[in-house]
């Protein structure tokens, strides 16, 4: 080990430089200087009110999507154990169902509020 | 023949443990071997981190609540009962609506209850900030002091190696009162004096119930002039004179007594018979691996009712959770537990209204405080917003 006393003292250093150098070789270490420069800006800017909008976002979305996903996965579940025959009177006591008539109730107000943004 | 689980709790424990149990036993639940029960005595599932913000005016009630069917799976038969009687020989439980729920397996989920009445004259003169309406009466004060002297004092349950509610909680409220009553312009004229009890847990004479962290306290709180005294184990407040009396023989006056007060498991649980805590603390004796009750068969217990060394706190339940699902379902697929807990807990400590510091502990380490940074804050802040309902639901 023929490495300045000083940078041999700090290993941790070396090895970081050593991986950094083809980078500086290339001239491309500036990009990654650049972009934690950004990141920092980001920091800068980002305060609780954006991050309760953010979060609020983030919980809209994966409410909705967990939702959803529980729902196809259920209802694929009922369908899969009802009889392979199914008559037209069966489907229509279905619809008769309390749980049936609300989510019925859903998609209609679902298509309505999308009317009354149009 | 049916397997009934049945999870009694609809705080964060029981919902994500009820969670990741559906998911875990999908395919005996499709085929009706096993069907999963969680009984909440309310409609709403509350964050009850939230409730120390509530005290800084930072939440709202309407903020910290959803439904608790909206976290649930729709496998889960979800009732608002609140559970009265354990039967654990007979394997089953009463409501208070009279109704009877038998079970195969069952997990207790019912946290703890903040008992200030438990300390003579702190449920007149104290406030805490662990439920809300008392978080909205410490707010109330915290907005209109304008000089005076904050104390501020923990009390630990009398059951050894038992923590308070959420280890880290007075450090962060003492931390963001000093922040706040800046903001408020009126911090030089109110003195904030934090206390710390003799024992805790294991040690003696600290300031918090781990080493480390202890050691790095008294120099955040010189440079933010908090004042701080150790061996002060609140033993009784006189409501008229505003003094409070430690059992170490000292008397403080107070304008505000910010208390963490005493705690226990809920009524059902301590007469259930099953613990063998002193003080009729209730906690329940836990397997500290597998997370099954001591002496019973078929039960578990996750969160504040244990009487595990480690934190009270959702950090605690997230990663007792998994184990408890695992156990359960290799109990019914392979016939004995298979998981282990290692004691793990993780959070983000809200050090100041605006800092955080992400922290983990378990059995075997304590936290390693790392400085405060606002990075830290804005995690705290998106969990608080967004990121808990996700982990609720058994997502994270």
């Amino acid at each position: 080990m023929n490495m300045p006393e000083e940078i041999s003292a700090t290993p941790g250093f070396t090895a970081l430089m050593a991986k950094l150098q083809p980078l500086v070789d290339g001239g491309r270490l500036e990009n990654l200087v650049d972009l934690l420069s950004l990141l920092s800006d980001l920091i800068d800017v980002t305060d609780a009110a954006m991050v309760e909008k953010l979060a609020r976002a983030f919980e809209s979305a994966t409410a909705t999507t967990w939702a959803a996903s529980n729902t196809l996965r259920q209802a694929k579940a009922e369908a899969a154990a009802l009889p392979d025959s199914l008559s037209v009177f069966a489907l229509l006591k279905l619809l008769n169902d309390t749980d049936t008539r609300k989510g019925v109730a859903v998609v209609l107000k679902t298509l309505n509020i999308i009317g009354r943004q149009l | 023949m049916n397997k009934r689980i049945v999870i009694v709790g609809g705080g964060v424990g029981g919902t994500m443990l009820a969670n990741q149990l559906a998911g875990k036993l999908y395919p005996e639940i499709l085929r009706g071997d096993v069907s999963i029960t969680l009984l909440s005595n309310s409609p709403d599932h509350f964050y009850k981190p939230a409730f120390m913000y509530v005290a800084f005016n930072q939440f709202f009630n309407e903020e910290l609540k959803r439904p608790e069917r909206s976290l649930l799976r729709p496998e889960i038969h979800f009732n608002v009962e609140e559970v009265t009687h354990f039967d654990f020989p007979g394997q089953y439980l009463k409501t208070r609506s009279a109704k009877r729920y038998d079970y195969d397996f069952l997990v207790i989920a019912t946290g703890c209850v903040p008992a200030p009445e438990r300390i003579e004259g702190l449920q007149e003169a104290g406030d805490h900030f662990y439920q809300y309406q008392p978080a909205r009466q410490l707010a109330q004060r915290l907005s209109t002091i304008e000089k005076g002297r904050i104390f501020i004092t923990v009390s630990f349950p009398q059951t050894p190696n038992v923590p308070h509610q959420c280890g880290i909680a007075p450090v962060e409220t003492t931390l963001m009162l000093d922040d706040f009553l800046r903001r408020r312009g009126v911090r030089d004229k109110v003195e904030i004096i934090y206390t710390y009890p003799t024992v805790a847990q294991l040690l003696r004479n600290c300031l918090f119930l781990q080493r480390p962290t202890g050691e790095i306290l008294p120099d955040i709180f010189e440079q933010k002039g908090i004042h701080f005294q150790r061996g002060f184990t609140l033993s009784k407040v006189d409501p008229d004179a505003k003094v409070a009396y430690s059992a170490e023989g000292d008397a403080q006056p107070f304008n505000i007594l910010m208390a963490t007060p005493p705690i226990c498991a809920v009524k059902a649980v301590r007469e259930s018979g099953a613990s063998q805590a002193p003080n009729d603390e209730g906690w329940l004796p836990t397997h500290h691996e597998t997370l099954q009750v001591y002496g019973l068969q078929n039960v578990y217990v996750i969160g504040d009712t244990v009487d595990l060394p480690v934190s009270k706190a959702g950090g605690a339940c997230h990663n007792q959770a998994p184990v408890i699902a695992n156990n359960i379902t290799a109990e019914i697929r392979l016939g004995a537990p298979n998981s282990v807990y290692d004691g793990r807990v993780q959070a983000v400590a809200q050090m100041g209204l605006n800092a955080g510091m992400p922290l983990w502990y378990d059995y075997s380490h304590d936290v390693q405080p790392t400085p405060p940074t606002k990075l830290g804050g804005l995690l705290r802040n998106g969990f608080n917003r967004g990121l808990y309902w996700a982990v609720a639901r058994g997502m994270l």
